[in-house]
């Protein structure tokens, strides 16, 4: 009589970890590739998921096509921040970053290209990486995250040239103003410090909780978001989201969100944040609520606007947050579909 | 002519009769001359032919007398009156001949009749002669054949041939010289030699008879010594049990249930195989016995007389109740019912006993016409056990083994040719009767042997030995584990209805030393209750609130905080993990949709189960959950920023080690603890 081997582990626990681990799956960084076709989205347990938009699109689009087409482990822990150069994604997480080929990445049984890791001051923790911002005109990568330096490394070379110190906590989110070029840079301690590339060194601080159209105490101080429109900058978090005159270093409008933020951007002649709460708010420049458009996710982290001029079918806005969802907004007035984990 | 006809017969008649008609008429004639006048006689005296002449005359006259009488009274005249008269009178005489005439011819006529008459009986006679003349010729004819036909018994005796007789006969039977030629004596003599045969034979058999009854004698004897042996076999074989028990073989245990279980059905014989087998090679552990009536077993497989007797008494009952009322409906669809769902009269217990002398006890019946298997449970411990409140269903005979395998919830008939059984007799589900007949968990049918595929139903489902064996091992560790878990379960509750979580001592290294937040509550909650929270949402839209869990509600308390969690309770505890959903309620109400950190604090201890499950068999991971739970609410409250806005030192003072209290876009609080170094630090 030949008997059947028992099973190790009954079929019924592995079902119920992948549902809780769906459940308490939060995507915190997107990023489109450069044919403007795959979504990349990362999440707190380091895995990458690779999503075909155009599919997911296209009129014959079925429930498989809202799934991932990959997933891959990337990183031990979770990934903050993720970028896309011309041919590579660059995914950033527990201390460090790596590198992926666009093209290699949709098959399965990717490899990283390349891995680096900033050199950090402090050996017992490693600090994490939140932002990550592209400097084209110099071809390099700018980290910043627990350690509260900017680290700037090549991407040609991949040595880390300047580390710029200033910040007291450590670094929420970063912006880049082309004309200078000067990086913007938002972090715990409340302040939005700006500096200049070529001369590396800090030049303007400007310390938001103090002012007291913004400040929020019972919030904290921390900046979580931030984005920037030549002379103009916005930024969110504890404070309330306030429009920023740089050169005067004034606030201009207080938008009237309650919720904490977590990411903004501009868009257009609007201003877009999505943070705690469900909906994407869209602003108009003079502080007036345009549109609030619910989600699925409970609280946002990420949005991603897909303006790839190769791929102008997919030009969608894209949503991911406390959630194994992320949203995509094909028009800014309504979420169409998700894409899921 | 009938007078020509009288002519003939006349003279013969006259003949005989008419001397003696003479005769009298002559004595009276001269005894009396003239006293009376025979007109008989004279008709014999007279010729009809002259009598008939004399009518034809007399009528003639007639015709002549009354038309001279016309003539004369149409003429009319003196003297016609006297012509009339003397005419008349004339004609008075032809009327008086007339008459005499007709008597004549009546008397005659009557004679003819007469003579015929006489004739014809004459005739009658001879006939009747003749035919019972004929009628004894037939007889005797008949007779005759009969005699002819006649088969004397001896030619049925299958007499020995010629040949043979006149070898075997002796000379004084057979005499041969005489029987020879005379078949009618050789015939005599074979019946004598056959009668001589017989009477030798019926002698023999005699004696055989009589040898017979002496053998048969012989063997009553010996039996009787052989049955008076059977006793002292028994007692030396009860003499022999302590040995067998010392020794560790109960060969006389094993026989007689042995001899029990040829009567059970085939699945339960499967089960019961299989668990003496499984028993016998890996688990000393476990007791297989049988119970029930093995004569009601036996009664069931007695179709004919017994159905014919069942017929008639079930008639006689019938008539009776018919007299007082009719069975309604109701009541003959309940007994449809009971029938359907009868049990065999046999069950096999198993007896599990777990390493810490607590025993499993398992009764499975079977239900004859669905073709299932079901089992009882029952849980009994060394020692009482004072149930706490919560734990009311842990080890309830109805959900002790709810899903042991993953969704087998047993509330369901596995076999699908019972829905239509079911629809018969108007029972909508098993659930129903599951208390009584115990569930009809799968895995009692793969034990039993029976393979129900989901599909369609199949035609007949018979035991199958491979199907109980490759289960039989799994199934066993699967339920002392639940039964393990479920004590474990038993005393910890026992522990948490008195705010204290038990943590063993290896497993407090998960722990820092000082955790400050306290369980105050521990209850059970329906499971309407818990779908009702507000924060469990998502847990029942993901599909993990079935109504198979157990739910209970915990409350964390410290300071000013409350912290509720509500918790669902798989019944494969330990192997799947309880699944928390926190509700923190200070400053305000923080669930997961509000508040990263309550949903970081969420997955630590949902997601993160595996480092809480502590040495095998992870009883630990409820308690552990909830001690991760307090530390969990400690650096929550101590870690939360302070308001700069608002007056006051903070509530909560920071004890903790923490290297950074924020970190990442969400900015998480540390809630990963560090052993032995001791500090919080980030995932």
């Amino acid at each position: 009589m030949e008997r059947a081997v028992p099973l190790a582990v009954p079929l019924g626990q592995t079902e119920v970890f992948q549902a809780l681990q769906r459940l308490h799956m939060t995507i915190f960084s997107q990023s489109v590739s450069p044919c403007g076709k795959f979504l990349a989205a990362g999440n707190n347990y380091g895995q990458i998921a690779i999503f075909s938009l155009s599919a997911a699109l296209s009129s014959e689009a079925k429930e498989e096509s809202k799934k991932p087409m990959v997933t891959f482990q990337a990183h031990d822990g979770p990934i903050y921040s993720m970028v896309s150069t011309e041919r590579h994604l660059l995914s950033a997480g527990d201390g460090e970053v790596k590198a992926w080929l666009w093209v290699e990445v949709l098959k399965k049984g990717c490899k990283e290209l390349w891995h680096r890791q900033p050199p950090y001051r402090t050996s017992l923790e490693v600090p994490e990486i939140n932002a990550l911002l592209l400097v084209p005109k110099e071809n390099s990568l700018i980290l910043a995250g627990g350690d509260c330096q900017l680290h700037t490394m090549d991407l040609e070379t991949g040595t880390f040239t300047r580390a710029l110190r200033g910040h007291t906590d450590y670094i929420h989110c970063l912006a880049l103003r082309e004309r200078s070029p000067e990086v913007l840079s938002g972090g715990e301690d409340g302040t939005v410090r700006l500096w200049d590339l070529r001369m590396a060194k800090e030049v303007q601080t400007i310390e938001v909780y103090k002012h007291e159209e913004c400040s929020r105490p019972q919030n904290g101080r921390w900046i979580g978001c931030l984005a920037t429109d030549s002379d103009w900058m916005v930024c969110g978090g504890g404070p309330a989201l306030t429009l920023w005159h740089l050169r005067s270093s004034t606030p201009t409008t207080v938008f009237p969100m309650r919720a904490p933020q977590k990411h903004v951007t501009f868009y257009q002649d609007l201003i877009l944040s999505a943070g705690q709460g469900c909906c994407v708010n869209q602003w108009q420049l003079s502080g007036e609520l345009k549109a609030q458009v619910p989600g699925s996710s409970p609280g946002l982290l990420s949005l991603c606007l897909n303006q790839q001029p190769a791929a102008p079918e997919c030009k969608v806005l894209t949503a991911a947050g406390n959630s194994c969802r992320v949203d995509v907004f094909t028009n800014l007035g309504y979420r169409a579909f998700s894409l899921s984990f | 002519m009938s007078s020509e006809s009288s002519k003939k017969r006349k003279p013969k008649v006259i003949r005989s009769d008419g001397t003696p008609t003479e005769g009298k008429r002559n004595r009276s004639d001269t005894e009396q001359e003239g006293k009376y006048y025979s007109e008989e006689a004279e008709v014999d005296l007279r010729d009809p032919g002259r009598d008939y002449e004399l009518y034809k005359y007399t009528c003639q006259e007639l015709q002549r007398l009354m038309a001279e009488i016309q003539d004369l009274k149409s003429r009319g005249g003196k003297d016609v009156a006297i012509e009339i008269e003397e005419r008349r009178i004339q004609s008075c005489v032809h009327f008086m001949t007339l008459k005499k005439l007709n008597r004549l011819a009546h008397i005659r006529l009557k004679k003819g009749r007469d003579q015929t008459h006489e004739a014809k009986q004459k005739v009658d006679a001879y006939h009747l002669q003749l035919q019972n003349l004929l009628y004894e010729v037939m007889h005797l004819q008949k007779e005759i054949t009969k005699c002819l036909e006649f088969k004397s018994k001896h030619e049925e005796i299958d007499l020995v041939s010629l040949e043979e007789f006149y070898k075997e006969a002796p000379p004084d039977i057979s005499k041969a010289e005489v029987t020879m030629g005379d078949p009618h004596q050789q015939t005599l003599a074979r019946l004598d030699w056959e009668l001589e045969q017989r009477k030798r034979l019926a002698e023999k058999y005699r004696e055989c008879l009589s040898n017979k009854e002496k053998i048969l004698k012989e063997i009553e004897v010996k039996k009787e010594y052989l049955s008076s042996l059977q006793p002292r076999l028994n007692s030396i074989m009860q003499a022999s049990l302590p040995v067998q028990e010392y020794l560790f073989m109960p060969f006389d245990q094993a026989h007689k249930q042995y001899e029990t279980a040829r009567h059970l059905p085939p699945p339960l014989y499967v089960l019961f195989v299989q668990a003496t087998a499984y028993g016998q090679a890996c688990d000393k552990m476990l007791s297989v016995a049988i119970e029930g009536s093995v004569d009601e077993a036996k009664a069931l497989f007695k179709p004919p007389e017994d159905s014919q007797d069942d017929e008639s008494d079930s008639d006689a009952e019938e008539e009776q109740t018919t007299k007082r009322r009719r069975p309604t409906l109701g009541v003959q669809l309940d007994d449809k019912r009971k029938e359907m769902l009868k049990r065999h009269p046999l069950s096999v217990m198993l007896d599990l006993k777990c390493k810490d002398d607590s025993v499993l006890h398992l009764t499975f019946y079977y239900l004859m016409n669905l073709n299932i298997m079901t089992v009882k449970a029952k849980v009994t411990t060394t020692t009482e056990l004072i149930t706490p409140i919560s734990a009311g269903d842990l080890l309830s005979p109805d959900s002790v083994l709810s899903c042991l395998y993953p969704g087998d919830h047993g509330k369901k008939t596995p076999n699908p040719a019972n829905q239509y059984q079911f629809d018969k007799v108007g029972i909508l589900t098993l659930r129903d009767y599951v208390l009584d007949l115990g569930h009809p968990y799968l895995w009692v049918q793969k034990l039993g042997g029976l393979h129900f595929p989901k599909e369609q139903p199949q035609q007949t489902v018979i035991a199958d030995h491979s199907l109980s064996a490759s289960h039989m091992e799994t199934t066993m560790k699967l339920l002392k584990t639940r039964v393990q878990s479920r004590l474990a379960l038993h005393k910890q509750f026992a522990s948490l209805e008195h705010g204290i979580v038990p943590v063993t001592s290896d497993c407090q290294y998960l722990f820092p030393a000082k955790v400050v937040s306290r369980l105050v509550k521990w209850v059970t909650i329906p499971h309407e209750d818990y779908m009702e929270l507000h924060f469990t949402k998502d847990i029942v839209e993901a599909g993990l609130a079935g109504d198979t869990n157990l739910y209970y509600m915990a409350l964390i308390e410290r300071g000013t905080a409350k912290l509720q969690a509500a918790v669902v309770l798989n019944p494969g505890y330990s192997s799947i993990p309880p699944i928390f959903r926190l509700s923190l309620n200070w400053k305000g109400e923080k669930t997961n949709s509000n508040d990263d950190n309550i949903r970081a604090m969420e997955s630590e201890v949902n997601v993160c189960y595996k480092e809480l499950c502590g040495p095998r068999p992870s009883h630990q991971l409820l308690t552990n959950q909830l001690q991760r739970l307090c530390v969990l609410l400690d650096v929550y409250l101590e870690t939360e920023s302070h308001d700069d806005s608002v007056e006051g030192p903070k509530e909560f003072p920071q004890e903790k080690m923490c290297l950074r209290l924020f970190r990442g876009p969400s900015r998480m609080k540390p809630f990963k603890y560090n052993h032995p170094q001791g500090f919080f630090s980030h995932r």
